[in-house]
């Protein structure tokens, strides 16, 4: 009986100490007051550029390697230039990637680029502990209302991009059905599907887009070629003959369909043709190209001249940011004409791309 | 008996072993045995438990490497590193507990893992038939294992080593399974055995049968080899008295201590299984208080049953159980030990113990409701440590302490430590399956004294045995029970066990 | 003096062999071995240790979760999907204020035990009433659960950013933290549910009644049945009881950090089954749990230093594997030295004759 009384007690003191330890809300008061206005962000001594992958990391051909050429380009051309590559794993939480940005700040690395946008919280909240570091956000978004004076957002259009490559997979198709393979079910995939939707409408009217996505939330969406490969089984069973992908590495899977089914297939973020087997490439005819390399370059550059990019930098397609691959050959001349006018148009600002479906 | 050597058709085989030593970390198992297993005889190795013989029937198989000492076969020196070795060497093991495949066929259990003497087909077919028929077996190579009896299984095991090629054939207490009849019956086919030129060590601790088929006796004691009898004039007393060094104990009752007052009333417990067929038939039994009622019959044949829808681990189809005044047919297991029953399972490593538990949290076990061993719903440590040292010694389980894992304990200590706990709490009824099966003589003899105090106090006991002296010995009243039927009542004091095992293979009573 | 030898040395020996293995993996992939085994062992920053106690937090509350499983005689994998149905209605409950201040932190807590606790019990009633395997049914649970999360979010969460998260938890029910080291960011309020959880569980098993039956149960089944163990219930009940502790799993960082809910970002998947290998580690005691926690932490906090050393971050994986490979092994091999100690008293205590020399 003594046991159980002292353990009542222990916990009614643990309840105690929860109600008694306080809470944030008793806690606010200070640094709640975000000035609206930002300086510049000020580089101590020469920019050291550490790049923190998202999942996959360099080799994935695709996005973090996108990201590693634009490094490249800019160690090409500034050969002093000291840099640091981390990468995140499977299944890591939130202070894991705190830590890796904060370590390479502690470091003196002064210009880091988050690639993906599940850095954008990390940043978030390390950004404001490191004012003389200029970060960026692949993808990236600020959670909250509070700016960050030190972080550039690069964000990419790629709805614009994804309408190249719809209108050119419309004046492509033979059965006037095409296909989209979204990895995750999320607002950034759907701008994929939005522009890829909209320009296969503007460039034939009555063009039946199917879209499926691989996952609702789990971001295993976007490293499962099974689950793509099914998926893109299913639109080309369903009489689509031209499938565009934006799911990452389960891509692989989308072309393998395609090389079964003798359909084709569009790649998306490189040229995928240049990466994909000898097998795959017959059957990519276009990529829609998703220039991180470019942003990250820029970025790059940008600290390099003394005025970092901040907020949000939208590379569209007047900036190059996104566009269409030719590789291969597979696009005819007439096809590559028409949605080259459409670019301008989109470029002039003619023809505005919806963002979501 | 004698061996005729016209008869013979299998190439004799004739084995020594001297000098035996087998120590185990801090342990001498066996020490100075000496056994001589001659060409065509039966040699009867007798010991109580512990006294040796599984270590020394391992070395022989080939388990176990000897670290001193000398095998010689046919007069050449041997040394086996494996159950393999010993078969080329035409030694065989049959052991106690079978191991068939239920769900093949006779021929599927002979030729898995032999696949290479005879194929598997109608040359290992051939070959099977040709044994069955030359010891007379009576086996079918097609037959499926699970229709086969106790007895069959045993001979198919035996078959299984005679078609490896085993000429020296070790029985490890093969009569504890069977009914008197088919111990007849299998002595029958040993004989052949001896006949056609092989060997058997038998092994057993039952003298009667001992001295019925040995041709040679050999008595182990504390991992030696004490002495040797020859069957024509050895005496029950006498190889009893090598075995223990003492008199060897008898389990008769002397006066009877029967009430009128029931303990246990069973009236038309019918179970069924699965199957929908009944296993458990009507069955309606008293037990008195200060009453022994023994259940004998051959295993399966529904005593589990019966044990078991007692103690609320089955549930029965039809009938009631009342023990006291208190209907426990609906009752779970928990309410009927809280209702004062105690419970000797029969499989104390499955049932009985826990087996990696230390003996003072054994103590607790089946009794997890019940002072004082708990208190409310925390497990009173201090009284469960209190009554298992009081178990220890009032039951005189030799273990240096109650912190000690029961596996670690033997067989009858660990026995002699569930019936003390079963005891425990003034139980109204106990209910015990084979109470001392594979104990030594000395724990037998002190669980049967145990069994009988308890009794004069008022303790009603319902016996589950296959040993028949046990039940004749310790019983007020017999039933037999014949698929799933309470068939027959016996008075212990006038009838014998081959009255019992007549009624208990369905035969009539003389 | 002995036992604690023995309960020390097996998890002493496993550490440096997964040293060893690791280094022999990163030597043959043309690494450097020296700098592997001095980074892994430096002794992290401040920022770095908070961490470490804090994922040591969630991962033994995981532990302990598949623990009462193992215990059991049930193998709980799906500790992972419980603690995400957990988190998903804990988050709901907390977010929407419904229970306003500090009194909310508990509710949540509940909430999310309830959850844990019905989403296990699915496996444990299949298995009882259906005979289905707790593993093939878990597993399945596991990943609708995943799916089930990411759908509720996105359908009645906010949207931020590209995704969805729930409503974030008021700040009036936002703990603060322990400020253990001082300069770093706090460790989160409810590593005391950790706490509580471990000291819970060992005084469950080891004290109670109920703890009796469940280790009983585990160890033997037949003889749990003999004794007037409900076995079936037992299975339910244990069950719930894995499930509500593995509800919990999570609410360390949904109350010390996050206070939002949203795969994949804001959330951590994957503790689950870490918790399965730190209970192995552990070998289900409450001490052994706490202790492989902070060296599982601790070995993921370090990954980050090893990448900046050039070493792949995996390598941290291989070394947590080996660990829990060579303690299995090694505990074993003690297990079964200790047992034979054991009957060489017993015999001891029975043989008349004077033993001989001990041989070893």
């Amino acid at each position: 009986m003594r046991r159980l009384a002292t353990m009542t007690v222990a916990i009614a003191t643990c309840g105690f100490v929860l109600t008694a330890c306080g809470t944030a809300a008793d806690d606010n008061g200070d640094e709640k007051a975000a000035a609206p206005k930002c300086e510049t962000t000020k580089i101590e001594g020469d920019p050291q550029v550490a790049i923190a992958y998202d999942v996959g990391g360099r080799g994935d051909q695709s996005f973090n390697d996108s990201a590693y050429a634009g490094l490249e380009k800019a160690k090409g051309e500034t050969p002093t230039l000291k840099t640091a590559e981390g990468e995140a794993s499977q299944d890591e939480d939130e202070a894991t990637r705190e830590e890796r940005l904060r370590g390479f700040a502690d470091d003196g690395f002064n210009t880091i680029v988050g690639v993906g946008f599940a850095y954008s919280e990390s940043v978030n909240k390390v950004a404001p502990d490191y004012p003389n570091v200029a970060f960026a956000v692949v993808d990236g978004f600020d959670p909250d209302k509070d700016q960050n004076c030190n972080v550039a957002y690069l964000t990419f259009a790629e709805n614009e991009g994804s309408f190249l490559v719809g209108a050119a997979a419309a004046l492509q198709s033979k059965t006037g059905k095409l296909g989209f393979v979204g990895g995750v079910n999320n607002a950034l995939i759907q701008k994929f599907e939005a522009g890829f939707k909209a320009g296969a409408e503007a460039a034939k009217p009555g063009t039946e887009v199917t879209s499926t996505y691989i996952e609702q939330s789990d971001p295993k969406g976007f490293g499962d070629p099974a689950g793509g490969k099914s998926a893109a089984e299913g639109l080309y069973s369903d009489g689509a003959d031209i499938v565009f992908h934006a799911a990452g590495g389960s891509g692989s899977g989308v072309f393998d369909a395609a090389v079964e089914a003798d359909k084709e297939a569009i790649g998306v973020d490189s040229d995928q043709y240049k990466t994909a087997s000898a097998k795959q490439r017959e059957h990519i005819i276009t990529s829609m190209l998703k220039r991180v390399d470019i942003a990250t370059y820029d970025f790059i550059k940008s600290v390099e001249g003394g005025t970092p990019l901040a907020s949000y930098n939208a590379f569209a397609l007047k900036d190059d940011g996104v566009g269409f691959s030719t590789s291969g050959n597979f696009l005819s001349k007439d096809t590559i004409t028409k949605v080259n006018a459409f670019r301008d148009q989109i470029i002039a600002g003619d023809v505005k791309v919806p963002e979501k479906p | 008996m004698t061996t005729s050597s016209t008869d013979q058709d299998v190439a004799s085989i004739d084995v020594v072993l001297s000098g035996i030593l087998k120590r185990f970390p801090g342990v001498v198992a066996n020490h100075d045995v000496d056994l001589h297993l001659r060409p065509g005889a039966v040699h009867a190795l007798i010991g109580e438990n512990g006294a040796g013989k599984s270590t020394l029937m391992k070395i022989l198989y080939g388990v176990q490497a000897p670290d001193e000492g000398t095998i010689t076969v046919d007069g050449s020196p041997v040394s086996f590193s494996s159950p393999t070795d010993a078969i080329g060497q035409g030694i065989g093991m049959v052991f106690q507990h079978f191991m068939l495949a239920d769900n093949l066929t006779v021929l599927e259990n002979i030729v898995l893992g032999a696949e290479k003497l005879h194929g598997i087909g109608d040359g290992a077919r051939r070959r099977i038939r040709e044994i069955s028929a030359r010891f007379g077996f009576g086996l079918e190579p097609d037959d499926l294992v699970e229709r086969l009896g106790v007895a069959d299984r045993q001979r198919v095991e035996i078959l299984k080593v005679l078609y490896r090629g085993a000429r020296l054939i070790i029985l490890d207490e093969p009569t504890a399974v069977l009914v008197p009849q088919e111990v007849d019956a299998l002595f029958a086919n040993l004989r052949e055995l001896v006949a056609g030129g092989c060997s058997v060590l038998f092994i057993s601790h039952k003298l009667d049968e001992v001295l019925e088929i040995a041709d040679d006796i050999t008595v182990m004691r504390r991992g030696t080899t004490v002495g040797t009898a020859d069957p024509a004039t050895a005496t029950r007393q006498g190889l009893a008295e090598l075995m223990v060094g003492s008199e060897l104990p008898s389990p008769e009752t002397t006066e009877s201590t029967v009430t009128d007052t029931p303990v246990l009333e069973l009236r038309g417990v019918t179970v069924t299984n699965e199957a929908g067929r009944d296993v458990l038939s009507d069955a309606t039994l008293t037990v008195h208080r200060g009453e022994v009622v023994g259940i004998a019959g051959v295993e399966g044949n529904g005593q589990s049953e019966l044990v078991e829808v007692i103690m609320g681990m089955l549930r029965c189809s039809s009938g009631s159980i009342v023990l006291r005044d208190q209907d426990i047919t609906r009752s779970s297991t928990r309410q009927v030990r809280e209702a004062g029953v105690g419970f000797i399972p029969e499989d104390r490593h499955r049932h009985g113990l826990v087996l990696d538990y230390p003996l003072w949290e054994n103590r607790i076990l089946g009794h997890q409701t019940q002072a004082p061993v708990v208190r409310g719903p925390l497990l009173n440590q201090r009284g469960a440590r209190k009554d298992a040292q009081r178990i220890v010694e009032e039951f005189d389980v030799r273990t240096p302490g109650i912190d000690t894992s029961a596996r670690a304990l033997s067989g009858g200590n660990q026995q002699k430590f569930i019936v003390g706990r079963e005891m425990s709490g003034d139980p109204v009824l106990l209910v015990a399956s084979h109470p001392t099966r594979g104990v030594d003589v000395g724990a037998q003899a002190a669980i049967w004294d145990h069994i009988r105090r308890a009794r004069r106090d008022g303790l009603g006991v319902l016996l589950v045995s296959a040993d028949l002296d046990e039940l004749i010995g310790l019983s007020d009243r017999i039933e037999v029970v014949l698929r799933g039927r309470l068939t027959a009542t016996f008075d212990p004091r006038d009838v014998t066990p081959m009255d019992l095992g007549t009624a208990m293979t369905g035969g009539e009573v003389a | 003096m002995k036992r604690l030898f023995y309960a020390v040395l097996p998890p002493v020996v496993a550490v440096l062999v997964a040293l060893v293995a690791t280094s022999a993996v990163i030597v043959v992939s043309g690494g450097s071995a020296t700098s592997f085994i001095s980074t892994i062992l430096s002794v992290p920053d401040d920022r770095v240790l908070v961490n470490i106690i804090n994922q040591s937090s969630m991962i033994s509350i995981s532990a302990f979760a598949a623990a009462i499983g193992f215990r059991m005689g049930l193998f709980n994998i799906g500790v992972e999907g419980q603690y995400i149905a957990g988190t998903t209605a804990a988050a709901f409950f907390g977010g929407s204020g419904i229970v306003s201040g500090p009194l909310n932190i508990l509710a949540t807590l509940v909430v999310a035990m309830l959850a844990g606790a019905l989403y296990a019990s699915i496996a444990g009633i299949l298995k009882v009433t259906r005979g289905v395997s707790e593993v093939i049914s878990a597993i399945m649970l596991n990943y609708i659960a995943l799916t089930m999360a990411g759908y509720l979010v996105q359908r009645y969460g906010e949207k931020s950013g590209y995704t969805y998260i729930t409503p974030r938890l008021p700040e009036s029910s936002q703990p603060l933290g322990f400020s253990v080291v001082s300069g770093a960011p706090d460790v989160w309020a409810l590593f005391v549910v950790a706490v509580a959880v471990g000291v819970g569980y060992w005084f469950l098993l080891s004290r109670t009644r109920f703890g009796f039956d469940l280790r009983t149960t585990g160890e033997s089944p037949t003889a749990a049945l003999a004794s007037g163990i409900g076995v079936g219930r037992m299975v339910i009940i244990s069950m719930a009881l894995s499930g509500a502790v593995a509800g919990l799993v999570w609410m360390p960082a949904y109350f010390g950090s996050v206070h939002t809910f949203g795969t994949p970002e804001n959330f951590q998947a994957g503790l689950g089954f870490t918790g399965l290998a730190v209970a192995l580690l552990g070998r289900n005691r409450a001490i052994g749990i706490a202790v492989g926690s902070l060296l599982f932490a601790f070995l993921a906090g370090q990954s980050n230093e090893l990448q900046r050393d050039g070493i792949a971050k995996q390598v941290v994986d291989i070394t947590q594997g080996v660990v829990v490979l060579a303690v299995v092994v090694a505990y074993e091999v003690v297990r079964r030295r200790q047992a034979r100690a054991e009957q060489e008293a017993v015999a001891a205590r029975l043989d008349d004759r004077p033993t001989e020399g001990v041989v070893s």
